[in-house]
């Protein structure tokens, strides 16, 4: 698995502006399983563990801990090697308004925050200073602010940490390895690609897991229909509980209450370190949605989506179709268009008419994409394998993707017991669905093969009529690969001599071996393999029509046979949802105990029904007759008109 | 680890490795179900868990039955982490693996850190004795030399096939229960000196 920079693409001209040097220490900064990366991480981590011993002392203190995990943006700030690109990044990521509000509430810390070097000891002032106003300051608006600004703290005081290694830090460090191994890896607060490769759904559809599973969560209809979506704040520690799980990949219970979900899926949102639209493009929808004509809006929308990544893209999606789905409910949840852009525009980074804009097009704009829930991969505990062959190669394709992302987060060092222990699971799931699969595949052929044994007894008398004195060799529907495959070969041995014109005939001994002694004439049509005969041969008509017929009832077979395939994956899923419904049944007992007809009427009922259903049944075999006879009256037509071709 | 057995019965990993095409996975099949498969396919990596009464404890066995080429080497470190067993598989008939064992037991010290993790030699297809390539005596060298058992198996007639994954899990589990001891001995004198 390739978890090489990813910003390359993400952030196209980001750094067009930097120094080459940055650029690539951006990308190291970035690049997933790095080692810098994860030393950079567990640093981060250590801090994290620092600041909760002290969370005692404050009460909101707890709070700004928690909630100061991780902030690129920061990133970004400290590792820029000089100054002026410093301020320049920052400005970058961030929107308008928090610069605003950053500039207004901390004119004179800014410039601090952003020195090169600054002395340990004016850092710990500052980071006294960020204490206090910790304890001041409760409103929540703010609180992303503060966050920032203490990690930027942590983050020089970090560096501090590097260069003098006192003891006392040190022995942190050892304390604090476990928690390092589990939070090596953020899935909030990176980018779109990063969160996705790190918490990927393993059904091919790319979305971080925190975001699949809040919107799996929201988009039950108990949940669209609550008039809490959207509206009601969570527990704190709750939402924040939730997140610590995401980032530690702990999620074995996915979010339970509408709230947190809500909250949960627009905390991941506002911690991007760059809008859903990209910096370089959210200017170009804004002038789009400011657009007069509704018409033209859509065309330029999709073009603008075209441009953006294809995890921003899809993560685009899909909140969109879930906003709408919201605002569909607008019946029981109170929620239109425009309220629902004014609660979450902010934290999209988008303006409030871009956000009307995009939920006015949105079913338009993504036509094709559909919010299913996911299913994880099985695990030991699940109570069996998948039966249906279909099912088993979906399963697979999950567990394969699972193993690929534990060997390469076990190749970077993300090794735990837990996830050996995991590894090992996996790769038995996926031994088992093999052979499950192996042996589905011989039941399979076995019965295509009978069903291929009933099929072609019919066709077989229709070829049989015809005035057929031709070498049979050619075409008995019964050994259809032998005939299907010697054209084939035949035309390739012909290919490099001019065969397009009749006139020139060829010999070709080990062809006419099967046909009879004396050489016959033929050539080859190049485009469907036909075997022609020279035209002064009688019995040239014969053997094309024989071929074309062959070929069509051939198409016929095939075009059956999917069928009945089709028919038999129908049945089993029925057979599962009747499984499913008589399960719901017995956990609810039958309320509908509604008026019972007497017991005459009942029987009549009964054998009225009966009646009308063998009637129906006769009818649809004379039906299913007629439409054989027809498609019988079809080939031969298309054998004539393909007749006339040569 | 050492928790976890009082939970269920105890579990031993044991890990295949070796050439591609010497038989691990006929082995491993002819072990796991008692079927021997004549066509070849190549694995990529393959797991079974087994439970089996050994020495009248029930115990279970995890297999990982792992790719011989090349190609998958890389993946190789993450399982070789987790394994407690290694069956080094040859194949009589052919030089090649048997020089191969050589790095393969390299890969696994290197990855174990430890001279005596439960290892056995295996040369498979021993029912083809006529075409024998590698001479037996030369194959018990080097056994000597890595100081490990060597047995000779054959996945088709199913001999020793038993014999080698027992001699294994044996090893694997007086090992632990050796472990276990080691760390209880040293804390009893603790107490005792509290005592004094």
């Amino acid at each position: 698995m390739d978890f090489d920079s990813p910003e390359e693409k993400d952030f196209p001209g980001l750094y067009a502006s930097e120094a080459i040097d940055s650029k690539s220490k951006k990308s190291k900064e970035e690049s997933d399983f790095s080692e810098g990366d994860h030393d950079k991480h567990s640093k981060k981590d250590l801090l994290i563990g620092r600041r909760k011993d002290k969370k005692d002392k404050g009460k909101d203190r707890g709070y700004a801990a928690l909630e100061g995990e991780s902030s690129p943006e920061e990133e970004l700030d400290t590792k820029s090697p000089s100054k002026s690109k410093k301020s320049k990044t920052f400005k970058f990521t961030s929107s308008k308004s928090k610069e605003k509000r950053e500039k207004s509430r901390d004119k004179d810390k800014e410039p601090k925050a952003l020195e090169e070097e600054p002395s340990q000891k004016a850092k710990e002032k500052e980071r006294e200073k960020e204490k206090d106003r910790h304890h001041d300051d409760k409103e929540h608006k703010k609180k992303d602010k503060e966050r920032k600004e203490k990690d930027k703290k942590d983050k020089f005081e970090k560096k501090d940490k590097k260069d003098k290694k006192s003891k006392q830090l040190q022995q942190e460090d050892a304390s604090e390895v476990e928690e390092v191994l589990a939070l090596g890896y953020p899935i909030f607060g990176v980018s779109i690609s990063l969160a996705t490769e790190r918490s990927r759904c393993h059904d091919g559809i790319d979305l971080p897991l925190v975001v699949r599973d809040c919107i799996d969560f929201l988009q039950q209809e108990q949940s669209l229909k609550c008039d809490h979506i959207y509206k009601v704040e969570p527990i704190k520690t709750r939402l924040l509980h939730y997140k610590r799980l995401y980032n530690n990949r702990d999620n074995d219970a996915s979010v339970d209450d509408i709230p947190t979900a809500c909250s949960l899926l627009k905390l991941f949102l506002r911690e991007l370190p760059e809008p859903v639209l990209t910096t370089d493009l959210v200017a170009r929808f804004e002038e789009v949605a400011s657009h007069p004509k509704v018409t033209d809006q859509q065309t330029e929308l999709q073009q603008l989506l075209e441009q953006l990544p294809k995890c921003n893209r899809t993560l685009l999606s899909w909140i969109l179709l879930h906003f709408d789905a919201v605002i569909q409910q607008e019946r029981y949840n109170k929620l239109n268009a425009q309220s629902l852009a004014m609660l979450l525009s902010p934290t999209l980074q988008m303006s409030h008419r871009l956000m009307v804009v995009l939920l006015c097009h949105c079913t338009n704009l993504f036509p094709d994409v559909k919010l299913i829930k996911y299913v994880p991969p099985l695990t030991s505990s699940s109570p069996g394998l998948p039966d249906n062959p279909e099912d088993i190669k979906t399963e697979l394709r999950k567990q394969d993707s699972l193993l690929t992302q534990i060997h390469s987060e076990m190749n970077a060092g993300f090794i735990t017991k837990k996830r050996e222990e995991q590894l090992w699971e996996v790769q038995r799931i996926i031994t088992q669905l093999k052979r499950k699969l192996r042996s589905c595949e011989k039941k399979q052929e076995k019965s295509i093969d009978e069903l291929e044994h009933t099929t072609s007894a019919p066709p077989a008398p229709a070829p049989a009529s015809q005035p057929a004195a031709q070498p049979t060799e050619q075409k008995p529907p019964t050994t259809n690969q032998s005939t299907v495959t010697a054209p084939i070969v035949s035309e390739d041995t012909i290919d490099s001599v001019p065969t397009h014109t009749v006139t020139s005939l060829q010999q070709h001994d080990e062809t006419n071996i099967a046909t009879s002694p004396p050489p016959i004439e033929y050539t080859v049509d190049k485009q469907t393999g036909y075997l022609l005969l020279s035209k002064s041969n009688p019995q040239r008509d014969d053997l094309l029509r024989l071929q074309i017929e062959y070929d069509e009832l051939m198409n016929w077979q095939n075009e059956l046979k999917t069928r009945i395939l089709a028919e038999r994956n129908e049945i089993f899923r029925m057979k599962q949802l009747y499984e499913q419904e008589l399960l719901k049944a017995q956990a609810a007992p039958t309320i509908s105990q509604e008026q019972l007809p007497a017991e005459g009427d009942y029987e009549r009922i009964i054998e009225h029904y009966t009646r009308e259903n063998s009637l129906l049944e006769h009818k649809k075999q004379m039906l299913g007759m007629e439409i054989k006879e027809e498609r019988r009256a079809c080939i031969a037509l298309q054998v004539e008109l393909r007749m006339q071709e040569f | 680890m050492s928790k976890k057995p009082t939970a269920g019965p105890a579990l031993h990993k044991v890990i295949m490795v070796g050439s591609g095409g010497v038989g691990k996975s006929a082995l491993t099949l002819q072990f796991m179900y008692d079927e021997f498969v004549e066509d070849y396919e190549p694995t990529k990596a393959d797991s079974y868990r087994k439970k089996v009464v050994l020495d009248g404890e029930e115990v279970q066995i995890d297999i990982l039955d792992t790719a011989g080429q090349e190609d998958y080497a890389a993946i190789r470190d993450n399982y070789f982490r987790s394994g407690e067993g290694f069956l080094c598989v040859f194949s009589i008939t052919d030089d090649e693996s048997f020089q191969a064992t050589q790095e393969f037991r390299e890969q696994i010290l290197r990855v174990k850190n430890d001279e005596s993790i439960p290892f056995l030699l295996v040369g498979n297809k021993c029912d083809l004795n006529d075409k024998r390539k590698v001479p037996l005596n030369e194959c018990q060298v080097r056994a000597q030399q890595w100081s490990v058992p060597y047995v000779e198996t054959s996945a088709k007639t199913r001999e020793n096939v038993d014999k080698v994954f027992f001699d294994l899990i044996r090893d694997i589990s007086s090992r632990k229960k050796q472990r276990q001891m080691d760390v209880k001995e040293p804390a009893k004198p603790s107490p005792c000196c509290q005592l004094l």
